[in-house]
């Protein structure tokens, strides 16, 4: 399993990826934005104020790290625990909010629950529920890339809960016999709501499972920012040069809940929370950072300043927007109204009236 | 000895379940053939039921007070080995079609519900014909088209002499004969004719001709023949008024609601254009057409043939001199319209070949006296036959 | 002007959409080098090659899913199911994927595939070569759902289905893949979908079906012009959106509805347009709706000619109505 940076800020310099000082404080700052954000986020449920959150508290790294490896023409079919890879590759935060929100400005016209993120500016394909469907479609987006000659990949991110579906299987099996440009990034993040890994696989583990399909799998620490950056990094350059498809399996843990809906105290224990407490990916990442000179205290707080305030400053300015018109549940089921969905717009607006 | 199961047999025509009112026999008894076993109450009549054989009750397979259909077992009884075997209830010859449940039947004759299609319960509102008084021919007694238009079948208490076909006085006929009636019954009745130079007329509606088709109506002489009444009806407002006989009053109405007599295939109807007088000769017309079309369809509505206070009925189109309509009680005046013909007429002392057009007033002589009515009349001619008049109604 | 039955004309148009089209992909299993199991896709891998014509692994989920992913980066995909029978596991794709990227996307991410599946029966394939199970895609808002019964028809509708901006089911019924010849003209010409079709005008019953019951349906005109019932055959080509003005005005006219499908009756496509007629047109209703359908069972083997409604069947429901 590749790691560069231990827990401790420890690193091995000669794993080390090519990246620049900026990059390096972008990607700190990323994984707080997406860390503070999933805290807020929890609140606002609690309150009432948003219905549905998915935190991804503790699994930073993989988002981020992942995300960093990307081209903007690259596609991304992300998970609903990926707020980070949409705010990294440029979705503005009160996108995100607003797709909380439900409101009038949601990208997705508020059409579905909460972290069911969906962007094309940033070529983010719209998330649905069932897990493990975005794997073959990630495939088909991948051979048409390759077919236009467009030089571009198409990364997908899912959790160890998805490697049991059926899709999985199909998709892996797609993407080795038309040797597409895919990453299929699997956030091993332990537990697909209350199942262990250790009863979702009976495989040693789930990198492995690419062999059986004619590539390669790649073990990884999920929550070294710089060992994921650089597998995905090595993935995508290879796919971008022909190469095919790779397996990544980012071993992370989920700090929180699966959803504001669940309560992990039910099936989990203290001593594994603390455990992995120790592994928190940015703390490793802060402690790596002051080692190499590259960020003070002072510097610490001011960008956690920044992102507390751009957070509360957006909810505000997400909260003031309204939600969406009634007619609107009613376009979109097709590129034209077909006149049996006209009727019920106009019997639902008379009603109203 | 051998057992056998008695079914309810067919105790008359249609009736398909009784109910079980009394036994006569009881569990055990030996029974004589004719001897009269139960009494059962059906819709059309209580029948005691006889034994069909000489035996002995074995048991009883239903009780008094429950409801049993014919071919349905009602008892078992013990009869001689050698004994012929019972007969097998013949199959009730009503029209029930197989698969259709019984209680069909039933319903019909315990309800007041009428059975018949949504197609032809439609019918009966455009005819106005209350379903319920019909007689229903169809299957299971359901009201059929022709039951509703009355057509075939011939009351069954008249004479019925060769030579002869007799038709049902129904719906839309029955009614205007019901109106008719109480109208010459109830009203002094004069009709008051006089003719009037529609020349001018002819020539303003040609010139009205282009404007009306601009806005997608024909324009009639009626419009134009009703903004010549309005005028007269301020005028003369007793002519505007209904006679309110329980109270002795006349009541003046200063609204005005000209009822037309329009000509549909189920008989005379007169829808109603209410505020006549606010409407423009183009908003008289689409009206007129309107009215009309939904007339001949059969859709008018309630509130589209009440209220008129004074009606106007058109003849022209099928031709006559002049007439004597019926006023459409309880109004106090109707005005007929007649053919336009070209007569030769004597003007500024030469003869002259004129567009000419009688007029028929008849009208309540309880209410108004004859040089009123007259003077009515005078009025809209006046102004029908001075295009000057004419216009500065119209405009 | 050629003479095709209804394959040949899927292959027609296949091809010179596929000419006309340089993003176009057909892919499913057999579909390339076999040319198809009903020799729908012949030809195809020859003329355009493997990167175009696609001989997927046996995964109906990763054929319709590789689709999505295909049409959203802006690719034609023409994916076919071989037989509507083994549609099932790319039933997620479908229903949770395909028919609502539109929508949950707030039209972001508009998916276009067209799917093509054989289906019906009378193939003597019994229960997983013969299904008709249109009801379930009808009933999926997001999805548009045609059926030929023509070659003619099958070439315009066809057309329309790839070039329509939404995902379409394009059932083909299999029994009449050979069976049915007409002439089909050159050159470009679409059916719009939504819009049914008058087989024959009549006055008495309205008979309204679809797919491979419209050549029942069309065996039974004459049987029942013998017993001078004028008789008015709808074939509706479009399943969803449907033509509820052609369907109306029609029973306007006669007062007496047969609806036949192979489908099975209960929760069928018939029942819909029975409610749909009930609620728009009561008053012109002279009879009962009937519907002549398949029998709710699954499809049998041995007796499937007993299964499938025949003209006779037919016949005698629009004999009921004319006389109820």
């Amino acid at each position: 399993m590749l790691q560069v940076v231990r827990a401790d800020g420890e690193y091995d310099s000669k794993l080390e990826p090519n990246l620049r000082d900026e990059d390096l404080r972008k990607m700190y700052r990323y994984m707080l934005l997406v860390r503070r954000f999933n805290e807020r986020m929890l609140l606002l449920q609690r309150q009432g104020r948003i219905g549905f959150f998915i935190e991804s508290t503790g699994e930073e790294a993989s988002q981020i790290g992942s995300a960093f490896a990307l081209n903007k023409s690259d596609w991304v079919y992300e998970s609903y625990r990926d707020p980070g890879v949409c705010l990294f590759r440029g979705v503005p935060l009160k996108a995100l909010i607003d797709q909380l929100m439900a409101n009038a400005d949601d990208a997705n016209k508020g059409r579905q629950m909460g972290v069911h993120w969906g962007y094309r500016d940033w070529n983010l394909v719209s998330v649905s529920s069932p897990v493990g469907c975005r794997l073959s479609q990630a495939v088909g987006t991948a051979y048409a890339a390759k077919f236009k000659k467009d030089n571009a990949v198409c990364m997908t991110s899912f959790g160890d809960g998805a490697t049991s579906q059926g899709e999985f299987h199909s998709a892996m099996n797609f993407a080795g016999v038309f040797n597409v440009p895919v990453i299929f990034l699997c956030q091993n993040n332990q537990y697909a709501i209350s199942l262990p890994v250790r009863r979702q696989t009976a495989s040693a583990n789930i990198a492995m499972k690419a062999e059986a399909y004619g590539f390669e799998g790649v073990l990884v620490d999920g929550n070294d920012v710089l060992a994921v950056y650089k597998v995905t990094k090595a993935a995508v350059d290879k796919a971008r040069s022909g190469g095919g498809p790779t397996l990544i399996e980012a071993v992370t843990y989920r700090m929180g809940g699966h959803s504001s809906s669940d309560d992990p105290t039910k099936y989990r224990s203290s001593e594994e929370l603390e455990l992995w407490k120790t592994r928190d990916p940015i703390t490793r990442f802060r402690r790596y950072l002051a080692k190499k000179g590259l960020l003070t205290e002072q510097d610490d707080r001011k960008v956690q300043d920044e992102v507390e305030n751009e957070i509360v400053t957006t909810i505000k300015e997400s909260e003031k927007v309204p939600p969406p018109t009634s007619f609107s549940m009613f376009t979109d089921v097709y590129a034209e109204m077909p006149w049996h969905i006209k009727e019920e717009a106009d019997e639902l607006m008379k009603e109203k009236s | 000895m051998v057992q056998y199961e008695f079914k309810l047999p067919d105790i008359g025509e249609g009736v398909a379940e009784g109910e079980i009112l009394k036994w006569l026999v009881k569990e055990g008894e030996t029974v004589k053939e004719d001897q009269s076993l139960v009494e059962v109450m059906t819709d059309k009549v209580n029948v005691q039921i006889p034994s069909p054989r000489n035996g002995t009750i074995a048991r009883t397979l239903a009780k008094e007070g429950e409801v049993v259909k014919v071919g349905q077992g009602i008892l078992v009884i013990e009869v001689d080995a050698g004994s012929a075997p019972l007969p097998i209830p013949v199959e009730s010859k009503e029209q029930v079609a197989p698969h259709e449940p019984v209680q069909t039947m039933q319903t019909q004759s315990s309800a007041d519900r009428v059975l018949a299609t949504p197609a032809t319960r439609r019918l009966a509102r455009e005819l106005a014909v209350d379903i319920a008084q019909v007689k229903g021919t169809g299957p299971n007694g359901r009201v059929t088209d022709e039951d509703i238009k009355g057509m075939g079948q011939p009351s069954s208490e008249a004479p019925h002499r060769a030579g002869e076909q007799r038709v049902p006085l129904r719906g839309v006929r029955k009614t205007i004969a019901e109106r008719m009636v109480k109208s010459i019954h109830t009203i002094a009745q004069v009709t008051h004719v006089d003719e009037a130079d529609v020349t001018e007329l002819v020539l303003l509606k040609e010139a009205f001709k282009g404007s009306a088709e601009k806005r997608g109506v024909k324009l009639t002489f009626l419009p134009l023949i009703i903004k010549a009444v309005i005028p007269a009806l301020k005028e003369f407002p007793y002519v505007n008024s209904s006679l309110d006989e329980k109270v002795g009053e006349i009541v003046l109405k200063n609204y005005y609601n000209l009822g037309v007599a329009t000509e549909t295939e189920q008989g005379l109807l007169v829808p109603v254009i209410r505020d006549a007088d606010r409407k423009d000769i183009f908003e008289l017309s689409a009206e007129i057409e309107r009215l009309a079309a939904k007339a001949r369809s059969g859709e008018l509505g309630l509130e589209e043939v009440h209220g008129s206070t004074f009606t106007i009925t058109n003849l022209g189109s099928v031709g006559g001199l002049f007439a004597t309509p019926i006023v459409n009680y309880p109004e106090v005046a109707i005005l007929g319209v007649h053919k336009i013909t070209k007569r030769a007429v004597v003007r500024d002392g030469k003869i002259e070949a004129r567009d000419m057009m009688y007029l028929s007033l008849s009208f309540d002589h309880r209410v108004i006296d004859g040089a009123y009515a007259a003077r009515f009349l005078n009025g809209i001619i006046d102004t029908i036959q001075d295009p000057k008049k004419l216009l500065s109604e119209i405009l | 002007m050629a003479v095709l039955n209804i394959v040949q004309a899927v292959n027609r148009t296949l091809r010179e959409e596929m000419r006309r089209n340089g993003n176009m992909i057909v892919l499913g299993e057999d579909v390339g080098k076999n040319g198809g199991v009903f020799r729908a896709t012949e030809g195809l891998l020859d003329e355009f090659g493997a990167e175009r014509v696609l001989d997927t692994p046996l995964s109906e989920d990763g054929i319709v899913g590789m689709a999505i992913g295909m049409s959203l980066y802006g690719l034609l995909p023409v994916a076919e199911i071989q037989f509507m029978d083994f549609i099932y596991p790319a039933f997620n794709q479908i229903v949770s994927e395909l028919a609502k990227l539109r929508y949950r996307s707030g039209g972001q991410y508009p998916a276009h595939v067209v799917i093509r599946t054989p289906y019906g029966g009378g193939v003597k394939g019994g229960h997983y070569h013969s299904q008709s199970t249109e009801a379930y895609f009808i009933h999926t808002p997001g999805l548009t759902v045609v059926t030929p019964s023509s070659p003619y028809d099958t070439k315009g509708l066809l057309l329309s289905a790839m070039r329509s901006p939404d995902p379409v089911i394009f059932l083909e019924p299999k029994r009449l893949y050979r069976t049915v010849k007409e002439e089909v003209p050159e050159g470009e010409y679409l059916i719009p979908i939504g819009k049914a079709k008058v087989v024959q005008e009549g006055t008495d019953i309205t008979l309204i079906s679809w797919g491979p019951m419209v050549q029942t349906c069309k065996e039974a005109l004459p049987l029942a012009a013998k017993e001078n019932l004028s008789v008015e055959l709808i074939d509706l080509r479009s399943l969803m959106p449907f033509d509820i003005e052609t369907i109306i005005d029609s029973v306007k006219k006669t007062g007496r509805v047969v609806i036949a499908h192979e489908a099975t009756k209960i929760a069928g496509f018939g029942a819909e347009i029975s409610a749909q007629i009930s609620e728009r047109a009561v008053d012109s209703l002279k009879a009962p709706i009937a519907r002549v359908a398949g029998y709710d069972t699954p499809f049998p083997y041995a007796l499937e000619s007993a299964y499938l409604p025949s003209p006779e069947r037919i016949l005698r429901a629009l004999r009921k109505a004319s006389s109820y």
